[in-house]
């Protein structure tokens, strides 16, 4: 692994996802240079609209593992994890680190650990309440240009 | 994809013919300026995908606040039959029996409206709101949960939250049949341990309201419904546990289709027999998820007399707090419908649509029976909401349904850019409605402007004779999560 990941940084959000204009729900464009780095900045469009990230801190971490038959899957099941330990626990990371296996045209595996804290409702400002990640519109792809970019539908 | 070819049938109804695979035509209830709206989204489409379903009957029905949701449209209304159909989560959506209840009460409006901060403070205070609002009661043990689970609002009932008399007014008595706690994942209990009795986020609300007009006098008097009287209306859910239950569906449903051999146009589609093993399966779970929002709402009623008896100072005698009704809009129900002369059984999806059962009906409560059920419909926090009833030609045409609110015309991002700059509490409270808020991006997101106009929907289903107008309820204060 290489150097040891920053915190998300919400300001530069523009250059990790984008909200895709969408009549009720919470559709967004996530962009990466690789797997891990699209996956990553996948977690981050998630509890960056969870939750305002800037007033947490890094106290525990909880270590994410899923896997999935595609790329699509595979991620829809880190992000709903994500989620379940959210709605659970009240966790929320402000960074990550990802080690992800993937074999050409078939099945990703994923270790996410991820570093944040648990609401304390004093401090933190909740946002948008995500109900679940759906299926629906679900793509993962690799940039002719080079890079990646996946969509996702957040039930809200 | 291009958007489907549409027939206008009459003033309100449009039909999309079937082609392709689709087994049935599709109807579409609106307006020449709705419809118009309809158009610029992919939900036609969608209206279309519904229709390729095993077992559907008649057609793949949207209502006039149809907007583009995953596989199934919001405001979609689907029958499927018990032998060759299907059941779909979804036809549901994540938020099993989200839903609206209305109470009425023995004040006017002058009794509440010099005091609504204080009011609307106290609910603000007492009914837990915003993103995973928890711990209106203390955490239920599993035990309890199950109880919960199976019993539905009877359980609040039985706890001491509120009479016998709110189950005969809340749709299907405030628990379906079916609910089996076993059909229900780990996850699903987990989310739901410490949630009953609480509003949640999003465009969930509790509104203070005054019944500003009334079009249909013998039905609002069977309502205890009355111009100047103040209502209190609550529209939320099932919370984290319905979504679970609906997560958990999926996977189980996608392999399913596989299995059954249905061609799904769009993987949200998935679905099952319903008569197979996970057809059941699923409406085991979603009656339990359903029964949790009624004991959640039952709850939540409870809460909300405690808050204005406290508020206002008054006895519950003079309160006179009690409930009108309760519906659901986001559910699958086996109901039985008259299709060709014949009396059929069918699965009914309703997502985004409430049940409008006419006059006559056994599942109508005794003291509304020649009335026909009332319908709760409402509108967004600026504007008004409404109370109509079901009719015989909603039976005959939509599976006695209707719509159920206004619907987004506006993406949140769209309305966040909107209210940039604009102070929207603010706004609200000039035009006299007074609004407490857990965060001011959700109120934001849920402005006026955002939705259609509920008026001109309510217009095509009072138009259309399938939910005529009984009331109008205008906001005084609104509590958003």
């Amino acid at each position: 692994m290489g150097e040891r990941p920053k915190r998300w940084d919400p300001g530069a959000r523009n250059e990790a996802y984008a909200e895709l204009e969408h009549p009720a729900d919470l559709f967004v464009e996530v962009w990466g240079r690789d797997l891990p780095d699209l996956f990553e900045n996948a977690l981050f469009a998630l509890y960056d609209q969870m939750a305002e990230l800037e007033g947490f801190r890094i106290e525990r971490a909880v270590t994410i593992e899923v896997s999935g038959p595609d790329p699509e899957e595979t991620l829809r099941s880190l992000l709903s994890e994500a989620l379940y330990r959210f709605a659970t626990e009240g966790f929320v990371a402000t960074r990550a680190e990802l080690d992800v296996k993937a074999a050409p045209e078939g099945p990703v595996w994923v270790t996410a650990h991820l570093h944040g804290e648990t609401i304390d409702r004093r401090r933190h400002t909740l946002l948008t309440e995500v109900k679940a990640v759906t299926y629906h519109r679900l793509t993962v792809e690799r940039n002719p240009e080079g890079g990646w970019r996946a969509t996702v539908l957040f039930d809200v | 994809m291009a958007a489907p070819d549409l027939n206008q049938i009459s003033e309100y109804v449009w039909e999309l013919p079937a082609a392709g695979g689709m087994r049935v035509p599709g109807r579409v209830f609106a307006d020449r300026q709705l419809i118009q709206q309809v158009q610029s989204d992919q939900s036609l489409v969608q209206v279309a995908n519904v229709a390729h379903l095993p077992g559907i009957l008649r057609y793949s029905m949207a209502m006039p606040d149809i907007h583009f949701g995953y596989g199934f449209p919001i405001g979609g209304v689907a029958a499927f039959s018990l032998d060759e159909g299907v059941v779909s989560p979804g036809g549901v959506g994540y938020d099993i029996n989200c839903g609206c209840r209305l109470l009425a009460t023995d004040l006017q409006v002058d009794d509440v409206k010099p005091h609504i901060k204080r009011v609307v403070d106290r609910l603000f205070h007492d009914v837990p709101s915003g993103v995973g609002a928890s711990g209106a009661i203390d955490r239920l043990s599993r035990k309890e949960l199950e109880k919960v689970l199976v019993r539905g609002a009877a359980w609040a009932v039985e706890q001491g939250y509120g009479s016998t008399d709110d189950l005969e007014h809340t749709e299907d008595g405030g628990a379906l049949p079916g609910a089996d706690p076993g059909a229900v994942g780990e996850r699903a209990y987990a989310r739901g341990q410490d949630q009953v009795g609480t509003l949640g986020s999003g465009n969930h609300f509790l509104e203070i309201q005054t019944v500003d007009e009334v079009f249909d006098v013998e039905a609002a008097a069977a309502y205890g419904l009355r111009e100047g009287q103040i209502t209190v209306m609550v529209h939320c859910g099932s919370r984290g546990f319905g979504y679970q239950v609906c997560e958990d569906s999926l996977e189980t449903m996608a392999s399913a289709s596989r299995r059954y051999g249905i061609e799904l146009p769009d993987r949200q589609l998935a679905c099952a027999p319903v008569t197979s093993p996970e057809g059941r399966g699923y409406l085991a779970a979603m009656a339990c998820a359903a029964n949790y929002a009624w004991a959640n709402r039952q709850m939540i009623m409870h809460l909300t007399e405690q808050a204005l008896l406290q508020a206002l100072r008054l006895s519950p005698k003079d309160l006179g707090l009690r409930l009108v009704y309760d519906v659901a809009h986001n559910i699958a129900k086996l109901e039985t419908h008259e299709v060709a002369g014949a009396s059929v059984d069918a699965c009914v999806h309703r997502k985004g649509a409430t049940r409008a059962f006419g006059p006559g009906r056994p599942e109508v409560p005794a003291g509304y029976r020649e009335t026909g059920q009332p319908v709760l419909i409402p509108g967004d926090m600026g504007t008004a909401s409404f109370v109509c009833k079901g009719t015989h030609e909603a039976m005959a045409q939509t599976f006695g349904s209707t719509c159920h609110g206004a619907g987004r015309v506006m993406s949140r991002s769209q309305a966040l850019k909107r209210a940039k700059g604009r102070s929207i509490d603010r706004e609200l409270e000039s035009a006299g409605v007074l609004v407490r808020s857990q965060g001011h991006k959700t109120l934001a997101e849920e402005m006026p402007e955002a939705y259609k106009d509920v008026e001109r929907v309510v217009a095509v289903m009072n138009g259309a004779g399938i939910s005529p107008r009984v009331v109008r309820l205008r906001p005084l204060g609104v509590v958003k999560g």
